[in-house]
């Protein structure tokens, strides 16, 4: 690779401080603790795939950032991420910590971040991650790429591609950053898959001092949290999602997917329409602006398959999609596909799930 | 008795749902589609009103775009904000997040105090919810993002409680003034446009546009130069491989179609 051309100081505007691209190395990936499930959370580990592929590409390390104040819980965390792939973890904990504030993290993050200055810093995108992503990139003045979808390296300058779908998300728009680092991405849950995980692989885990960083005074407080109940797997998490969209229309309808989810052991999802409508909630919808899934099985009913949408099926296996209109581009994003009315076909595939069911016991 | 001044950022967005895609020339077909103002900002000038009806106190719409979101400002003064400023310049073209965040932060500085900045979680044309953050740290103010609702605005005591929700919880936080908070999606559906206040924009002229001129900020901070992000180039987007088998007729044989495929592919529970 060529070496980048020096950053010349007087270009550059006077609230960015001036660093050249060449004091910056290997690719961080800050990790999110999973409260509930006490781990490392899934969205964390999936995004050391396109870590570990750019670290090859550009012959650098991977290692992860967590913070915390569970020493306990971070330690184990960050084995995971060595496990999948991390060379190396730094962990900061401190009570101070305790509970996690946006705001703090994300300016002890950039802190530590301007310390060992890595070229690349990925984050996921789950709803923490795009709430501390844009305010560490902010402070550090770096460029940042919000929900791509694959990450490459531009082979003669070294810079990392952010490629992500823009507004139609039939198109894919290559974002770079030649002049500032760190370059930070980020990838919605599900978009990467987990790498595999190897408990013989070995890593470094080094202790961050927190007397090293101003942690800030918290102007935000959390005063009171309120745990919903949740009886269903969220759809990001399904193996068997049914999916609604304008063309089933009413409550009444989504009732009758509700069935047919409930016999294959799974949920109820739907496209922006159907949110728009006010079919299902917005933590439901399947697409751009809502959740990527990665079912064994979907099941599009009543989805005309615009492009915004079809983006969040692309990780799963088996497409299936009903619909009245035979030229719907949903079919062209389907594996099967039923032309008709989506009662009628749905009520025969419930009758026959109920059948199978009952030959098989 | 102090009352709260409250900025609204919104975006005037081409509306993503009309954006049509011609396969001859492989472009996406821009003319003719609609610009509107982003629907979920919507769910932040509703809350700032909720909030003026109980606290009283003035609504200020901020926007950075080219003079057509004008129209976008008369809709929400329709549904009953005080001002609108329109930042329209050239000098502000190909604007990244880093760059438009950093105008309107120095917008919102110019318009002097404010209590509470709300912004709409997300755009419908880009979606990366990095706005309300950045301009938080650029106006180094804590903020606060998927916020459904004020629960309570105490101005003397210089503080706010909120209520937001995460995947699995409501969450409850008590944050100093000023404070940045991005409005959860759907959270607030907009109320309908009054006449009497669509009239208010054409007899009171309630929007006033700020150039560079008046702001005066420093050229390779903002627009192409202020970005250090780059589109270096756009193509196609690949589709994932399916196998597009199609059965039109009657319901029961589809379905028995379809379930010796799905016994085939032992995705079937």
């Amino acid at each position: 690779m060529s070496k980048k051309k020096e950053v010349n100081c007087e270009e550059l505007c006077p609230e960015w401080e001036c660093t050249q691209p060449s004091e910056y190395s290997g690719i961080w990936v800050v990790g999110e603790i999973d409260e509930t499930e006490e781990t490392i959370s899934e969205p964390s580990l999936q995004m050391l795939t396109p870590a570990n592929y750019i670290a090859s590409k550009l012959g650098v390390e991977v290692e992860g950032l967590l913070l915390g104040y569970d020493k306990e819980l971070l330690e184990k965390a960050a084995h995971e991420m060595i496990y999948h792939g991390a060379n190396r973890v730094r962990i900061l904990t401190s009570n101070k910590l305790k509970p996690y504030i946006a705001e703090v993290y994300a300016r002890i993050i950039s802190q530590i971040v301007d310390k060992y200055k890595p070229e690349v810093v990925f984050f996921p995108a789950t709803m923490k991650g795009r709430e501390l992503a844009p305010y560490v990139a902010n402070t550090l003045r770096a460029g940042i790429t919000a929900d791509c979808t694959q990450f490459d390296v531009d082979e003669k300058t070294g810079d990392v591609l952010m490629i992500r779908p823009p507004f139609a998300a039939i198109l894919l728009a290559y974002i770079k950053t030649p002049t500032r680092r760190p370059q930070i991405g980020t990838a919605r849950p599900n978009v990467f898959p987990k790498p595999p995980r190897d408990a013989s692989r070995k890593g470094e885990i080094l202790w961050e001092d927190e007397k090293e960083y101003k942690i800030p005074r918290p102007r935000t407080r959390l005063v009171r949290v309120e745990y919903m109940k949740r009886e269903e797997i969220p759809i990001e998490k399904a193996e068997y999602i049914v999916s609604g969209g304008r063309g089933v229309g009413t409550l009444e309808g989504f009732k009758m997917l509700e069935e047919l989810a409930e016999l294959l052991g799974g949920v109820v999802a739907g496209s922006r329409k159907a949110v728009d409508l006010g079919l299902i909630p917005h933590d439901k919808q399947v697409g751009q602006t809502g959740k990527a899934v990665k079912a064994k099985l979907y099941i599009a009913v009543g989805i005309s398959g615009a492009a915004q949408h079809v983006v969040g099926i692309r990780e799963c296996r088996v497409v299936v999609a009903i619909n009245k209109d035979p030229d719907a581009p949903i079919f062209k994003h389907a594996d099967y596909g039923i032309v008709g009315d989506w009662r009628e076909i749905v009520t025969e595939l419930i009758k026959a799930l109920r059948e199978r069911t009952k030959k098989a016991s | 008795m102090k009352r709260p001044r409250i900025v609204v950022g919104i975006k005037w967005v081409p509306n993503t749902q009309a954006v049509r895609f011609d396969p001859k020339t492989g472009t996406l077909i821009r003319e003719g589609v609609p610009s509107i103002v982003n629907p979920h900002d919507l769910d932040a000038i509703e809350l700032a009103l909720k909030t003026r009806e109980k606290y009283g106190g003035e609504i200020i719409v901020v926007t950075m775009a080219p003079p057509g979101a004008e129209e976008g400002l008369r809709h929400v003064i329709g549904m009953g904000v005080d001002r609108a400023i329109l930042v329209s310049d050239r000098v502000f073209a190909g604007s990244d997040t880093l760059a438009t965040s950093y105008t309107l932060a120095k917008t919102i500085e110019r318009i002097g105090r404010v209590d509470l900045v709300f912004f709409g979680q997300e755009t419908i044309d880009s979606s990366t919810a990095h706005i309300p953050a950045q301009v938080a740290s650029w106006l180094d103010l804590p903020y606060i993002y998927y916020v459904e609702s004020i629960e309570k605005l105490e101005l003397k005591e210089n503080k706010v409680v909120v209520k937001r929700k995460l995947e699995d919880r409501y969450e409850w936080y008590e944050v100093e003034l000023p404070v940045v908070i991005g409005v959860a999606m759907h959270s607030n559906p907009p109320r309908p446009i009054s006449l009497t206040n669509k009239l208010r924009a054409v007899t009171e002229k309630p929007i006033e546009v700020w150039t560079n001129k008046q702001l005066g900020l420093d050229p390779r901070c903002i627009g192409l130069r202020g970005s250090p992000t780059i589109v270096s180039k756009v193509t196609w987007q690949p589709e994932i491989p399916r196998k597009r088998k199609i059965y039109q007729g009657n319901p029961k044989e589809a379905v028995k179609w379809l379930i010796k495929h799905l016994e085939e592919e032992k995705v079937l529970p």
